[in-house]
């Protein structure tokens, strides 16, 4: 716990002396896309691997925020520091009503239900053309005022540490909420449902209350995407970001709050450098998929977590001679 | 009226392959619950091998069609002892993963071969059209139509009338007992993969013999399945079949009197309240969620 805790503040601090040093625009541009799918994993870590329920429909949070605050940016001329934290309600809110009504059903039936969701709400922002513009989709977002005078590479630094900022946020809510009393009862759900249960823990509170949390912080980085990108279409909604979050969440080794952050570092690595593969990109993306759930189905996290206890145990058999003869 | 039947025939065509398409994944999804994401692949690759073998191989349509389920099943099979049974007793996260993964991989590597051209299978049947109670159907749709509910019985005879079916049923019951009276469970877990993965297989090659096989269809073919599947109760073989026809129908019908581009959005708005009413689908008889 103490050591998760530093080496959390470890990578905030880290993350915040790069924006000293990093000055190409196109590292900037794969550091910020490392931080916002860094925000999305973890967000989406506290349902899969705390609660333990599988969903498929985390865009539909990232969507609902991401459109709100294009549409408070646009329509009101609301601020970057006022569009955020509203998208990140209304996605919120979403995640409550949503939640109150998929949370009930679990396995397959949740995991299918959760994509419905967020197909439906792809297909309304396609075709409701009247609010969300749709497949043309909303261009324009305003940027900040004083961004307009600076050059892209401030720019891009102003939105990196915008990012850090979100992650910061991000960690410290996550790692508060798992190291609650609400957080124990949520693991206690995931390990045995009917024990939680027979000691008093309502599941569907703390499911709730970790896909309300979950919702709000992913609706929080839409916002920051529809802000940065200066564009929302349907495609926000989409099956590929999903992809995204779930493959990081699941190769950095759900259940830990260093896992996520992990994976979306190694993913979008992974990703831009099968950039150079081009069309193979894809093939080579799928069997890598492939590979880690058949070779490292416990996460990288996972791997290096049970090295750490295979040592300990081996120091163990050593202090005691005795046990082993 | 005129039109009416017009949308009731065109409905009950779509729907038909609905039907065969989630009868592959009901015995994937509800018998071995692996919520598999490469169920449109599935379906793709039997529309692509059907292009393959009618106008490269220069194979007829019903040679082709054995060939096609020929490759398919030991391909299903295949991915059953391959990848699906390394993980089967990991819970469901591991599946779908792993089958996003093969979706992944098998869609790209189709493109690469392939190209996004839209593919035609050359039906067996001479081009025309009859006219049932006024409306009109093309003598191709009702041949597939027709194959379709063929393929469905022969289903149905195969899981219920022959000692396979019947080594079937009884590892989904109870596996443990099945494996104690001598069935090899995991010979049976790929066989009912390989199964599903042929009719699904089938259904693609029929349907690009009226329309035209496409790489990118996968993901779309994949979700009207699982909202079939679902509408129909996980695992239930008259469920799937009523489920298709039921889902054709009402997008045959509300995009023809409502809004056409809202189509896709029925299916998910009654799996939705499908799952929060009758968590078990319309016509299952085991009143059981997950």
């Amino acid at each position: 716990m103490k050591i998760e805790r530093n080496v959390l503040i470890a990578v905030v601090v880290v993350a915040l002396l790069l924006g000293a040093v990093l000055r190409d625009q196109y590292v900037l541009h794969v550091a910020v896309m490392v931080l916002f799918y860094a925000v999305l994993a973890s967000s989406l870590n506290l349902l899969v691997g705390y609660v333990g329920e599988f969903s498929l429909g985390h865009t539909a949070f990232l969507g609902m925020g991401a459109y709100t605050a294009a549409l408070c940016a646009t329509h009101f001329g609301w601020p970057m520091w006022l569009t955020l934290p509203a998208g990140g309600i209304v996605a919120g809110i979403t995640g409550l009503v949503v939640g109150a009504i998929t949370l009930r059903l679990q396995g397959p039936f949740f995991v299918i239900v959760t994509l419905a969701f967020a197909e439906v709400l792809r297909l309304t922002a396609m075709n409701w053309i009247a609010l969300t513009n749709g497949p043309m989709g909303l261009a324009g977002i305003a940027q900040p005022a004083w961004l307009a005078g600076a050059g892209i590479t401030e720019a891009k630094l102003f939105y990196y540490y915008v990012a850090v900022l979100l992650l910061a946020v991000t960690v410290y809510l996550s790692y508060r909420l798992v190291y609650s009393n609400a957080g124990r009862a949520a693991v206690a759900v995931r390990e045995n449902r009917y024990v939680a249960q027979s000691i008093g823990i309502r599941p569907l509170t703390y499911a709730l209350l970790a896909l309300g949390l979950g919702a709000f912080l992913t609706g929080m980085a839409g916002g920051f995407y529809a802000h940065y990108i200066s564009f929302v279409g349907p495609e926000v909604f989409g099956f590929p970001f999903m992809l995204s979050m779930i493959i990081m969440v699941l190769v950095g080794g759900k259940g830990t709050l260093l896992g996520p952050l992990l994976g979306a570092l190694l993913v979008t690595f992974l990703e831009e450098s099968l950039r150079e593969a081009k069309e193979l990109r894809l093939s080579i993306f799928g069997a890598a998929v492939m590979a880690v759930v058949l070779f490292m189905p416990r996460g990288l996290m996972g791997f290096l977590l049970r090295r750490r206890e295979q040592r300990a145990e081996a120091v163990a058999s050593i202090a005691r001679p005795e046990s082993v003869a | 009226m005129q039109t009416l039947l017009q949308f009731v025939a065109n409905g009950v065509v779509v729907g038909a392959f609905y039907a065969l398409s989630a009868l592959g994944l009901t015995l994937i999804l509800g018998l071995m619950r692996v919520v598999n994401f490469a169920h449109g692949e599935f379906y793709m690759l039997g529309g692509i091998l059907g292009w393959w073998t009618t106008s490269r191989l220069g194979l007829d349509f019903f040679s082709g069609l054995a060939l096609v389920i020929v490759v398919m099943g030991a391909f299903g099979w295949l991915v059953d002892r391959l990848l699906i049974e390394r993980v089967r007793d990991q819970g469901e996260e591991a599946g779908i993963l792993l089958t996003i993964g093969l979706a992944i991989f098998l869609s790209n590597t189709a493109l690469l071969t392939v190209g996004t051209t839209p593919l035609k299978v050359e039906g067996p049947m001479a081009p025309g059209a009859v006219f049932i109670a006024g409306a009109v159907v093309t003598k191709a749709r009702i041949f597939a139509v027709l194959t379709c509910a063929v393929l469905m019985a022969a289903s149905w005879l195969l899981i219920n009338r022959t000692r396979l079916g019947a080594a079937m049923r009884a590892t989904f019951q109870d596996p443990m007992a099945a494996q104690l009276a001598g069935i090899r469970a995991s010979n049976i877990y790929a066989c009912t993969f390989a199964l599903g993965t042929v009719i699904t297989a089938t259904a693609g090659m029929l349907l690009a013999s009226i329309y035209s096989a496409q790489v990118s269809i996968g993901g779309l073919v994949s979700l009207k399945a699982f909202v079939v599947v679902i509408l129909g109760g996980m695992g239930s073989f008259a469920g799937a079949i009523v489920g298709g026809l039921l889902l054709g129908l009402t997008e045959a019908l509300w995009g023809g009197y409502v809004a056409s581009g809202w189509v896709d959005i029925i299916g998910f708005l009654l799996v939705i309240v499908i799952l929060v009413f009758r968590p078990y689908g319309l016509f299952s008889r085991r009143s059981e969620r997950a």
